[in-house]
């Protein structure tokens, strides 16, 4: 039987990359050999096939999950499906949910090839440049901090001046963060099960191993911190939550909590981590909930109070409430999917699809739990 | 009696001589602080300290365009207030930064990038300058004697520093 759910789950993810081709863009010259109208022609069957995968990745996780409580999967099983899924997931197209990867790799061209101030000087200004015909946002100065654009010299470089190459090798920075986000998430927690909620929640999979997002590298400089303050190195810590907050800049949020440690330990007070967890996964839940002041809320915003929320498993509500944002986010894409259009009922229908699996939890939760028949009781 | 009219109506219009100038869309920046203004000085410093942050050819046009068109509107608005001398040093000031702006396009295209749209901005606000300047010219002496209270005067040559500053413009029209 684990044979066979493994066996399902390999053909589910080659399944995947292979349908992330076919939101290749039609501007993409570099991909053209691989272009196919379909999305476009058929709007309804995209969006069917996207649900499904979506909802056969929840059944995966879910089981996963059931396996390792009982036992049916080790330790060392979960570690060899976190690199297979990693492994397969890095040859998918990127751009299949977000063009952010794009817009990466143009601002390190900026800086690296072009030697300008990324926040001064706006991609678009390079009129010939090849990329503008596909890249978004492109009339915009770098949204991301110094240490992210620090970081993606290597990439960069190392694509020697190729577009694909250097796309792929933007790939292999997340893969590299979400491997090392696994690993200290496997250091800090005393419970192996924080790293399979983690690394293979279907949000964070899709997100960091086909869409490339940068959040994982900032998540890894702030668990990196908190992992160093276990050590006793507050200095470094605090070093590496400052590389943290210039990825992308809200981990700013995790200041408090940080303060908060350095002080006990100054007083010499025994810290209580899951306190400490569950602030951080608080914390980091605020910049994700007041996102729609800037723009709205990105799917891949959820990874920053998921990499908190995974330490503490054990409060049933921050774990349940944290899965239910894990699925109801992935389906924010579908609207735009079926209806091709960011206006009209889209807006409506992705706020509606975000909150209420999330609104169905809480009540669950709260009835299951009587919470309220406590509250009166009290 | 038609064609009487329409030749007295033209003959109205030219006899009232007047004077148009080019009006060019290209907006000049805000000044920001003010000789006289106690954080004048930490904003020269703070200036200086932008140039570095303007690093790559692209940035440095635009450090230096917005300087100049800084320069320029603090200018006119010394010479508003006929503060001359401080105007004429803001001016003079200005000239330098624009004259700064096309050599670093120049470097840009040695290194392959295209300024098409550099030079138009460029083109644009030299037009707008000119307009400026040549507005000051019109409003203002063409010498003035600058007498300090303490230091010795100065005579300033303002209508040749006028000129001086459209001819470094109309190079790049």
């Amino acid at each position: 039987m684990k044979k066979l759910i493994l066996g399902l789950y390999f053909v589910f993810l080659l399944l995947l990359t292979f349908f992330s081709y076919f939101f290749i863009d039609p501007n993409l010259s570099y991909f053209k050999s691989l272009y196919s109208e379909f999305i476009f022609l058929h709007r309804a069957i995209t969006s069917v096939i996207y649900v499904l995968l979506v909802i056969f990745y929840f059944c995966f996780y879910l089981l996963f999950l059931k396996m390792y409580k009982e036992k049916k999967l080790t330790k060392k099983n979960v570690k060899w499906i976190i690199c297979l899924t990693a492994f397969i997931l890095f040859f998918s197209y990127p751009a299949m949910l977000s063009f952010d990867i794009f817009n990466y790799v143009l601002t390190s061209k900026v800086t690296f090839l072009y030697h300008e101030n990324p926040y001064i000087i706006m991609p678009i200004e390079f009129i010939k440049d090849p990329l503008l015909s596909f890249t978004h946002g492109a009339n915009k100065v770098a949204l991301y901090g110094p240490s992210w654009i620090a970081l993606t010299v290597v990439p960069y470089f190392l694509g020697f001046g190729n577009f694909v190459s250097t796309l792929f090798n933007f790939k292999l920075l997340s893969l590299f963060f979400y491997l090392a986000v696994s690993w200290i998430i496997n250091k800090i927690s005393k419970d192996f099960i924080s790293v399979l909620l983690f690394s293979l929640n279907p949000l964070v999979v899709i997100e960091t191993l086909v869409g490339g997002h940068n959040d994982i590298a900032m998540m890894f400089f702030a668990l990196f911190g908190l992992l160093l303050f276990l050590k006793k190195k507050v200095f470094l810590a605090f070093v590496l939550l400052v590389i943290s907050i210039f990825i992308k800049y809200s981990t700013l949020f995790l200041l408090p909590v940080f303060a908060y440690i350095t002080f006990l330990k100054y007083k010499k007070i025994e810290t209580n981590w899951n306190i400490v967890y569950l602030s951080c996964t608080i914390l980091m839940f605020i910049p994700f909930i007041l996102s729609p002041l800037r723009e709205e809320i990105y799917p891949w915003y959820a990874i920053w109070f998921l990499s908190f929320a995974v330490l503490v498993p054990k409060n049933k509500f921050v774990l349940y409430i944290s899965l239910a944002f894990s699925f109801s986010l992935l389906f924010r894409y579908v609207p735009f999917m079926l209806f091709g259009t960011y206006f009209g009922v889209t807006p409506l229908i992705k706020t509606t699809v975000t909150f209420s699996p999330v609104v169905l939890t809480g009540a669950y939760l709260l009835i299951k739990e009587k919470l309220w028949l406590k509250k009166f009781s009290r | 009696m038609r064609h009487k009219l329409f030749l007295l109506f033209f003959f109205v219009i030219l006899a009232f001589p007047f004077q148009s100038y080019a009006s060019s869309s290209y907006v000049l920046p805000y000044p920001g602080s003010m000789p006289g203004s106690f954080s004048y000085k930490p904003h020269l410093l703070f200036e200086k300290v932008l140039e570095y942050w303007y690093f790559g050819n692209f940035s440095q046009f635009e450090y230096n365009l917005k300087e100049s068109g800084k320069y320029l509107v603090e200018a006119k608005t010394l010479f508003d207030y006929q503060q001359y001398l401080l105007g004429y040093s803001a001016l003079k000031k200005s000239d330098n930064y624009f004259e700064r702006t096309k050599p670093s396009l120049i470097k840009a295209k040695s290194e392959g990038k295209d300024i098409s749209r550099n030079l138009l901005i460029l083109s644009n606000a030299a037009e707008k300058h000119i307009e400026v300047i040549e507005k000051l010219k019109k409003e203002n002496p063409e010498e003035f004697n600058w007498q300090p209270e303490k230091t010795k005067a100065s005579l300033l040559n303002l209508k040749s520093q006028f000129d001086a500053s459209v001819e470094v413009r109309k190079k790049y029209l």
